[in-house]
């Protein structure tokens, strides 16, 4: 069964339609890769399946059990975690107490500190104060200590350094291997592709691609064209 | 000067439930993000409830315990309105719904409480508790001057050092960033409304004695305490603490001067302003560098 299935998922935003009829997979153990041109729809899309917006249309399954009419708390629960765009940590919290906050039964803090030793210096200090790389590193580990099924993530690497994308980058690819789903909205779209393996890529809300990642990094042409639309 | 000290004595009461229901108020607005207008209202109809219920017979400790379960239940019922349909509405938006919301209070209660008509307000904690310079401090000075200090301190043990604490920390920073967590963002809220209502409703019923008992007068009382919130930059609950008990000496000083004596209500419009003004001040002076 996939971790979290969609259909026809229709998403408006003040009262227009940003999100037309998508539908996608996300499978334990793989990364499915959401690329597309700035304004396409990938953060409505995101924001629709975890609930921080409303939905006006289509299914949205975790684990099998529908989920689109429930609120954002219920879906969490039920096993989707979403890593916002923009690195939302609790500035006014410690690091230690930003990782408690969705603590589930079984997980502990530390292994939030294995998977990204640098934040074991900073345990004390208030989110707010944490480099650009540290906050991303806090607000995955966040979120993986709430035990997810599924994982959303949007644009991680915006304005880091390279050598950190990619250190995140491998993370990802690691977690997935270990049986999580993941779907990874990104606009460095070479490396997301490069770590992925199923692709869709978003124009004005729907889907103009839905395949594997490797056939796309290997057409950059082809890529340019679904970004920009021209045929 | 013995006058003096003496009023400013009996101001105490009055200042220490401004301290109670300004810290509430500050409580209310740092976790769930209002400036709650209804905030003494939600205490008058606890306090309504106490009196009804003594009126017709009922002893007094079970009445006062229905009524702070009143106020509760109404401060959990304003407090849906505001979770449930403006949770996403800015903090002016509201704030002017719960002035709404109080007008609205007010014109239920009277109706329900008979206007004007005059009621008994049974004294809870009648006496002195100490002698503080040959001048009697009340029990109910005592008590709500106490209460205040206590809600503050265990506020700040029960956020700092409980789980449920750090989830309202994290709610107040970011409610949706908590939600998505896991946080039980509504249930929460509601929490704090009921706590703050509960509390309230103690702090109204320990001075109503004082005050003419009716509705519209004791809801109202919300402005001496906002007075005191905005004393403590709705931030602070030592400084709303402080300034709900100078409120209080301030009023109690004002009676012992004929000149202002009838005007000692407007103290808390005038600080208000003074503290409104002087926050303007900062902020156009951060524009102008
Ligand atoms: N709060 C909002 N209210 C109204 N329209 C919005 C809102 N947020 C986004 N939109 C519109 O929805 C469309 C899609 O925006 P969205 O943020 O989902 O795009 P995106 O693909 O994530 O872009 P980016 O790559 O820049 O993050 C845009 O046209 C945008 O103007
Ligand atoms: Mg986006």
């Amino acid at each position: 069964m996939s971790a979290l299935r969609v259909s026809g998922l229709s998403i408006a935003r003040a009262g227009l339609p940003v999100v037309s009829g998508v539908d996608l997979v996300a499978e334990p153990g793989a990364i499915s890769v959401v690329l597309g041109a700035n304004g396409a729809g990938k953060t409505t899309l995101l924001e629709g399946l975890s609930g921080i917006i409303p939905v006006t249309g289509g299914t949205i399954a975790i684990g099998g059990s529908e989920v689109q009419n429930a609120l954002a708390g219920l879906r969490s629960r039920a096993g989707l975690a979403h890593v916002e765009q923009g690195r939302t940590v609790f500035g006014q919290l410690t690091t230690d107490e930003n990782l408690r906050i969705g603590l589930r039964k079984g997980a502990g803090t530390d292994e939030a500190y294995g998977l990204f030793p640098e934040l074991t210096q900073r345990r004390q200090v208030r989110g707010g104060l944490l480099s650009g790389g540290e906050q991303q590193m806090l607000v995955i580990a966040r979120a993986l200590l709430t035990r997810p099924k599924v994982l959303l993530i949007d644009e991680m690497s915006a304005g880091l350094a390279p050598v950190i994308v990619t250190r995140l980058m491998h993370t990802v690819r690691r977690l997935a291997d270990e049986g999580l789903a993941v779907l990874l909205v990104e606009q460095f779209a070479a490396l997301a592709l490069s770590i992925g393996d199923r692709a869709y890529v978003m124009r004005r809300g729907r889907f103009v691609y839905d395949g594997d990642c490797g056939s796309l990094a290997k057409a950059p042409d082809e890529l340019h064209r679904l970004y920009l639309g021209t045929t | 000067m013995e006058t003096y000290f003496t009023a400013a004595v009996a101001g105490l009461t009055a200042g220490g439930a401004y301290a109670l229901l300004g810290v509430c108020a500050v409580f209310t607005y740092r976790l769930v993000a209002v400036v709650n207008f209804t905030g003494a209202a939600i205490g008058t109809a606890g306090t309504f409830m106490l009196i009804s219920l003594t009126e017709a017979g009922y002893p007094t400790w079970p009445s006062v315990l229905a009524g702070i379960v009143t106020g509760t239940a109404v401060g959990v019922a304003i407090g849906f309105v505001m979770t449930r349909w403006f949770a996403t509405a800015g903090a002016s938006t509201k704030a002017a719904v719960t002035a709404a919301l109080l007008v609205g209070l007010i014109a239920i209660g009277l109706r329900l409480t008979g206007g004007q008509h005059p009621h008994v307000m049974p004294e809870l904690f009648p006496g002195s508790a100490f002698r503080l310079a040959g001048v009697q401090v009340t029990n109910a000075s005592a008590l709500t001057i106490g209460l205040a200090v206590l809600f503050t301190v265990a506020s700040s043990l029960f956020l700092n050092g409980t789980r449920t604490g750090l989830h309202l920390r994290a709610l107040s920073e970011r409610p949706m960033a908590a939600e998505l967590l896991g946080v039980r963002v509504r249930l929460l809220s509601l929490f704090v409304w009921g706590v703050t209502g509960a509390f309230t409703t103690f702090a109204l019923m320990i001075i109503a004695p004082q005050r003419s008992p009716n509705f519209m007068t004791l809801s109202l009382l919300v402005v001496p305490a906002l007075a005191a919130a905005l004393i403590g930059l709705f931030r602070s609950f030592w400084l709303t603490l402080a300034g709900g008990i100078a409120l209080g000496i301030l009023e109690g000083l004002a009676s012992t001067v004929d000149v202002v004596s009838q005007y000692r209500s407007a103290i808390p419009f005038l600080v208000i302003l003074a503290v409104l003004l002087w926050s303007q001040r900062e902020a156009r002076w951060d524009e102008a560098r």
